[in-house]
């Protein structure tokens, strides 16, 4: 064994080793300079409550950070005036990059956790693998592969193979896998304790998103609106693996919203309304808050008469039941593909408890996340032409009409089944999509991964509602004769405003990450780069060679601050809109984990 | 399928025909492993009917009129102002001497005659070899079934279950590394 991993390192590093250490072989391979494995306590409601605290002592134990979804580390050793000299400390190579169903390859837009120096970190086929990230270096501990059945749920994934990343709870790690299965694997072993099926392909239905515990149970949202789906958000208890509550997110004859459902054609059979971004909780009121995608069909609104409730929103449910306690829409009777599943951000500013979303229709709202009245909505994008912009009263665009069933907005800009073909801005894809904003509870300044885009639609009118599972039901299409570019765009939620924008040259497809004076992120060229967080200067980038797909986050283990980020580009973008960014055709797929120090 | 490969090889060596069956089935394995790796797929769907989706309002390949020779040319040119986009590389090249395209070169193509490139360039050989593929196997055919599902994916996976009468499944069984 001993020479086995000696002749290992020799082949892989002698000559950077012997100019580090001098003594590259006196050690015992590659987990010989580190401490003894150490048992991490289990992770529990008070701890995830607390998750703030344990940012600061170097974990990141929540997908978005912490509960109320605001992705800020309080970790500061890389700052403003340090983060030139951050550079690769060291990198780790996955899997996952095998194809199925109607993809050529899989992607990585997984944000990893860390707890006591250990990562946690999935690829695009639900993997799950635990890093050692101690003594400078990384080394895995195991991989769990939940052997996906690649062509069932490749074939009814719209927008590639992904897995958002994994949860902690008690001694496990929680994941999900596209296939649709929540599963529960031992922390220290990796072996796997037990694994449930919530989401079902056989009806166009797979699992993308991050799990994100509250109390016992792990939250589970699906994908699939594309593929008349009706869409749910679920409850798993996490010590009985019983459903504790699902919430359609498209209501039944009988129940509140139903009305807004007007044609022949029953909603619940295909409504869409998917929910495939981890939403945040609100401890204080019991609440979940979680984004509630498109409806289907995608673009043949006249299919679906009616306001369409509750895809397009913000909805909040109560933890215990999932009762819905209040909702928010922001595109009634949708044209566009403008679904609101992306994340809500929980904010206090002064005495207002806001909930913010950052729209693919172009704009970013603020709600009062106790009720869901509206409080501001503003632009981010630089081109919006749906509309003339939301009514500062109503939350609604300006051109919304209750008295009408379908809605047409901006008509030069809106394709109905009359004027099959139009142009809009922002494009289907946003505005912002699913990569997660991040928020600087002391700048007040929110940081939305932005893509500045316009795109075409062409509508191809329903006839009838599916006859079969697992068969696009979309309405139409899109095409991309527009050149798409990207920006991460900041917003005062102080006065609603924006307050910065930096360009890219391509769209921002994987998020933002927020410390104390910086803002870090990626683009799809390959670049990872920081920002300081108040003027939106850029202070330092690195190329990793390959596309940025995934979100940023930090920790620190030895009393050294990292910033973790997957590289491999993943989703929708270099099958559906690379048209769009030409120069993106090269990129070429991978799976690699990159860990950044000082 | 290898044995039944092999035996049918083995049959036509014994009958002399050795080149042109071989060629025929090494050009049939090209036409279906090219629709997918092209992302006709992605569009069309694996059995060709289209529909809408994230490519575009994709048209049905089991309905098609079109020839051969058709064929090939929506594929090497695409389609102007809809989402079918053109897989031979070069062909609006502005400053190439010939413009095979409509007599299209990339300046002509603004606006609502806009031609999308493939994200994936085929050789020609490809383009034929993918063409003969949709007039074969899925140009006139009728209603996807389960044999013609199982032919494109191969029987190792769930996919093709909803062609079948309802059964009941396991669970994959995970494996860990460690
Ligand atoms: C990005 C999506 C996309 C991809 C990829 C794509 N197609 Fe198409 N295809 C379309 C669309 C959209 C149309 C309809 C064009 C129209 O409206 O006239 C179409 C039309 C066609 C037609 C014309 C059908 C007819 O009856 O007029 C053929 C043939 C065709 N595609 C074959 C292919 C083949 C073979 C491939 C793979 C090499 C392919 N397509 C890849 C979107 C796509």
């Amino acid at each position: 064994m001993k020479a086995r991993t000696l002749n290992l390192r020799l082949l892989a590093g002698a000559a950077l080793a012997c100019l580090i250490s001098g003594s590259a072989y006196a050690d015992g391979g590659p987990a010989a300079d580190k401490p003894a494995t150490v048992k991490s306590a289990d992770v529990t409601t008070e701890r995830l409550l607390n998750a703030n605290k344990e940012m600061a002592d170097g974990n990141w134990i929540t997908h978005h950070g912490n509960l109320w979804g605001q992705r800020y580390s309080p970790l500061a050793q890389i700052n403003k005036d340090t983060v030139k000299g951050l550079h690769v400390a060291w990198t780790m190579q996955l899997g996952g990059l095998e194809g199925g169903g109607i993809w050529s390859h899989g992607g990585l837009e997984g944000t990893p956790l860390a707890e006591n120096g250990y990562l946690y970190v999935t690829d695009g086929w639900g993997s799950v693998y635990k890093i050692d990230a101690r003594g400078g270096k990384g080394t895995l501990i195991w991989k769990m592969d939940p052997k996906t059945d690649h062509d069932w749920a490749g074939a009814v994934a719209c927008c590639g193979v992904d897995n958002r990343g994994a949860a902690l709870y008690k001694n496990l790690v929680i994941s999900h896998t596209l296939d649709g299965r929540l599963i529960a694997t031992d922390k220290e072993t990796g072996q796997v304790k037990w694994q449930r099926a919530v989401a079902n392909p056989d009806k166009g239905e797979v699992v993308t998103g991050a799990p994100l515990i509250v109390k016992n149970m792990a939250i589970t949202g699906v994908a699939g609106a594309e593929y008349g789906i009706r869409g749910w958000i679920a409850a798993t208890d996490l010590d009985t693996q019983k459903e504790v509550w699902r919430t359609y997110t498209i209501p039944t004859k009988g129940e509140a919203g139903i009305e807004s459902w007007k044609g022949a054609n029953s909603a619940e059979v295909a409504g869409g309304g998917s929910t495939w971004v981890t939403g945040s909780y609100d401890a204080a009121n019991n609440t979940i808050v979680w984004g509630v995608g498109n409806p289907g069909p995608d673009w043949d609104n006249a299919f679906r008469p009616g306001d369409n409730l509750y895809t397009d929103s913000s909805l909040a449910v109560d933890a215990d039941t999932g009762k819905i306690k209040w909702h928010f829409q922001h595109t009634p009777n949708d044209p566009y593909d403008y679904d609101s599943v992306g994340e809500n951000v929980l904010v206090d500013v002064g005495d207002k408890k806001l909930a913010l979303h950052a729209n693919r229709n172009g704009f970013g709202y603020a709600v009062d996340r106790t009720d869901g009245k509206f409080e501001w909505a503003t632009a981010f994008v630089k081109k919006v032409t749906w509309t003339k912009g939301i009514n500062p009263k109503t939350g609604k665009p300006e051109e919304y009409d209750a008295g009408k069933d379908v809605q047409t907005y901006l008509a030069a800009a809106t394709p109905t089944r009359d004027k099959a073909l139009a142009d809009f801005c922002p494009g289907n894809m946003g505005g912002k999509n699913w990569p997660p904003t991040s928020y600087n509870p002391e700048l007040k300044l929110w940081y939305i991964p932005v893509i500045e885009s316009c795109n075409r639609v062409t509508i191809a009118p329903e006839k009838a509602l599916p006859a079969k599972s697992r068969e696009f039901f979309t309405g139409g299409g899109p095409s991309q004769p527009f050149r798409i570019t990207g920006s991460v765009t900041a917003i005062d939620v102080t006065t609603g405003k924006v307050a910065g924008k930096f360009e890219t040259k391509f769209p921002n497809l994987g998020g933002t990450l927020a410390t104390k004076d910086l803002v870090f992120s990626g683009e799809p060229s390959g670049e990872v780069f920081a920002l300081d967080g108040k003027t939106l200067e850029k202070l330092w980038g690195f190329n990793t060679g390959g596309g940025v797909s995934a979100p940023p986050m930090t920790f620190q283990v030895d009393g050294k601050q990292y910033v973790a980020i997957l590289v491999g580009l993943g989703g929708a973008w270099d099958k559906w809109f690379i048209d769009s960014t030409p120069e993106l055709k090269t990129m070429q797929p991978g799976s690699m984990l990159y860990v950044f120090g000082l | 399928m290898m044995f039944r490969v092999n035996l049918a090889a083995t049959l036509v060596m014994a009958l002399g025909f050795l080149g042109s069956a071989q060629a025929e089935e090494s050009e049939a394995q090209l036409g279906r492993a090219t629709y997918a790796r092209a992302n006709c797929v992605g569009c069309h769907k694996w059995h060709g009917n289209g529909g809408g989706g994230y490519g575009g309002a994709a048209l049905s390949l089991r309905k098609t009129q079109l020839d051969r020779e058709q064929i090939v040319k929506t594929v090497t040119c695409g389609r102007p102002g809809t989402g079918m986009p053109s897989f031979l590389r070069g062909v609006y090249d502005d400053d190439a001497k010939e413009h095979p395209c409509y007599d299209f070169s990339q300046k002509d193509l603004t606006g609502d005659n806009h031609v999308a490139e493939a994200g994936t360039f085929l050789r020609p050989n490809e383009i034929e070899a993918v063409a003969d593929y949709v007039l074969k196997n899925i140009m006139g055919h009728g209603d996807p079934n389960l044999a013609e599902c199982v032919a494109f994916f191969g029987d190792t996976s769930r996919v093709c279950e909803i062609y079948k009468p309802k059964t009941s499944h396991q669970m994959p069984t995970p494996s860990t590394q460690n």
